[in-house]
C-alpha cells in the first residue's frame, strides 16, 4: 500500500472504524515508512489533544426561551386552524411579534410607561445622586415582580412563561415571587411551565428554602422532562438532602428507562 | 448514528427515535420537539461553542435551529437521516451568523470566559491552560476546517454522514479531515512553542 492509500485511511484509524486487514496494512506501511509515521503520530498527538476540550452547557435561560417559543408557535397552529387560513410558517411568527394577548400587552404596556416615566424623571431631576438611581432601580424591580406575578395567574400557558421570565429576571424575589414560583412548579398543569419555573429557581438556588421546595417537588412530579430537569439542578447544586428523594424516585414504577438512568447517576454524584 | 451501541439501542427500542419524533413534529404534534430539544440541546450549544468560541452567540443559535426546524418541519422527509437533515439546518444557521458577524472581532478574541474566583489548582490549571491552547488552536483553523473537525470529533458523525451533510464523495472528506488535523497539529505546536500569539 502507498502513502496516498494509507493516508486515506487515517481518520478511520484515529476512530477505531478500521477493520482488522486495514489496520495491518497501515501499521505495516507505517513501520516501513518514516514520513507516514511521523504523521500519524503527529495526528493521534493532536486527536488526542482534542478530547481535553470540556463539554459546557448551556444556560437555564435557553430551556425558558425554547419553551416560550415553542408554546407561541403551538398558539400560532391553533389560531391558524381556528380561522381556516392557509398552512405557512409566517402567520405563527406575526404572532410572536405583536402582542395579540391582551394580559400580556396589557401588562407589558405598564411595564414600560413605568420605565419611561422613571427615566424621565430622573433626568428631570438633572441625574442627581445614586440615591434617586437606586431608588428607580428598586421601583422597576418590584414592578417587574408584580408584572410577573401577573402574568403567573392568567390562563394561557404562554402568558405564564412569559410571568416566569419576568420573575427571573428580579435580582432579588420577594417572598410572593418565590411562593408563585414553587405553585407553578407544584401546580401548573403545562410541563413547559413548570420546566421554566425550575429554570428560573436555578437562578435563586441559594435563597433560603429554594433547594428544599425542589427536593419536596421531585417526589410529586411526573413528566420526565420536568424530573430530569429537577435531578440535574440538584446534582448541580450538589444537594446531599436529595439523596433520600432521588432513591424514592427511582423505586419507582412508573419512571421511564431515561429518567432512571439519569436519577442514578445524580445519585452517584451526590452521595 | 447510535446503530452500533447496544446500550443506547436498547434505550431507543423503549423511547422513540430522533426520526420518529421528527415524523411527528411534521405531522402537526409539534410538542414533540420538546424532546428533540432535551436530547439536542448540549450537543448542539457545544457545537456551535466550538465554531464561535461565544456562549450567548452559541444559545441564539440553537435557539435559531429550532426555529428553523419548526418552520422547515413539513419538508422533512421520513427516509432522511434525522441528525444529517438536522446538522443541514445548523450549519445554514452559522453560516448566516458569520455573514451577520463579518468584519467583527476574531473568533479567539471572541471568547467569554466565565468569571473565576478561586484560584486553580496545579492539575486543574495545567488542564485548563491545555484545554485553553487547543482551543485557541481550533479558533486558527480556517472555518470550514474547523466545522469540518468539530463534526468528526465531536458531534460523532461518521464519515459517510459528513459526505452527505456537504455533498461530497467520502473520500473527499477523508482527506480533508487528514489535511484539518495537520493544520491544526503545527499550529497547536507553533503556540505551544510561543511562534503566535
Amino acid at each position: 500500500m502507498n502513502c496516498e492509500r494509507t493516508q486515506e485511511k487515517f481518520a478511520d484509524y484515529l476512530t477505531g472504524d478500521l477493520d482488522e486487514a486495514g489496520r495491518t496494512d497501515v501499521q505495516r506501511h507505517i513501520l516501513a515508512c518514516a514520513a507516514c509515521r511521523e504523521d500519524i503520530e503527529s495526528l493521534t498527538v493532536v486527536w488526542a489533544k482534542l478530547g481535553v476540550l470540556p463539554e459546557e452547557q448551556p444556560g437555564g435561560g435557553l430551556r425558558h426561551r425554547f419553551y416560550a417559543m415553542l408554546e407561541e408557535y403551538k398558539d400560532g397552529l391553533g389560531a391558524q386552524e381556528k380561522t381556516a387560513r392557509p398552512a405557512g410558517g409566517l402567520a405563527g411568527w406575526q404572532d410572536w411579534f405583536t402582542f395579540r394577548r391582551p394580559a400580556f400587552a396589557a401588562s407589558f404596556s405598564a411595564f414600560l410607561l413605568f420605565v419611561g416615566l422613571g427615566a424621565g424623571w430622573l433626568l428631570n431631576g438633572g441625574g442627581a445622586g445614586g440615591g434617586r438611581l437606586t431608588t428607580l432601580s428598586r421601583e422597576v424591580q418590584d414592578m417587574r415582580q408584580q408584572v410577573g406575578l401577573s402574568l403567573l395567574s392568567q390562563p394561557s400557558a404562554t402568558d405564564r412563561i412569559q410571568g416566569i421570565g419576568y420573575s427571573a429576571a428580579v435580582e432579588n424575589p420577594n417572598d410572593k415571587t418565590l411562593a408563585a414560583l414553587f405553585n407553578a412548579l407544584d401546580n401548573d398543569p403545562n410541563p413547559n411551565v413548570r420546566l421554566a419555573a425550575v429554570d428560573a429557581l436555578y437562578l435563586f438556588r441559594t435563597k433560603p428554602g429554594v433547594k428544599e421546595s425542589l427536593v419536596r417537588s421531585l417526589a410529586i412530579q411526573n413528566y420526565p422532562l420536568v424530573q430530569v430537569a429537577l435531578i440535574d439542578f440538584l446534582v448541580e447544586v450538589r444537594e446531599a438532602r436529595a439523596a433520600e428523594a432521588l432513591k424514592l424516585l427511582i423505586e419507582k414504577n412508573e419512571l421511564t428507562p431515561e429518567v432512571k438512568k439519569r436519577a442514578e447517576q445524580g445519585l452517584k454524584q451526590i452521595v | 448514528m447510535n446503530a452500533e451501541n447496544p446500550e443506547r439501542e436498547k434505550t431507543e427500542r423503549m423511547s422513540p427515535t430522533d426520526n420518529e419524533l421528527m415524523e411527528s413534529v411534521r405531522d402537526g404534534r409539534v410538542e414533540k420537539l420538546a424532546v428533540l430539544f432535551e436530547r439536542y440541546q448540549t450537543m448542539l450549544y457545544n457545537f456551535f461553542l466550538r465554531l464561535t468560541g461565544n456562549r450567548a452567540a452559541s444559545e441564539d443559535l440553537v435557539q435559531d435551529v429550532f426555529m428553523r426546524v419548526l418552520k422547515y418541519r413539513t419538508g422533512y422527509m421520513g427516509d432522511s437521516r434525522f441528525n444529517v437533515w438536522f446538522f443541514q439546518i445548523a450549519r445554514n444557521a452559522h453560516i448566516d451568523y458569520l455573514r451577520k458577524r463579518k468584519g467583527t472581532l476574531p473568533l479567539d478574541e471572541q471568547y467569554v470566559e466565565t468569571p473565576s474566583h478561586e484560584p486553580l489548582p496545579e492539575a486543574a490549571y495545567e488542564a485548563d491552560r491545555e484545554a485553553e491552547l487547543v482551543r485557541r488552536a481550533l479558533d486558527r483553523l480556517p472555518v470550514q476546517k474547523r466545522e469540518l473537525l468539530v463534526l468528526f470529533r465531536f458531534q460523532n458523525l461518521k464519515l459517510r454522514e459528513i459526505a452527505e451533510l456537504l455533498g461530497c464523495q467520502v473520500g473527499t472528506v477523508k482527506a480533508q479531515v487528514h489535511r484539518a488535523l495537520k493544520d491544526l497539529s503545527r499550529i497547536y505546536l507553533d503556540l505551544q512553542k510561543g511562534n503566535v500569539s
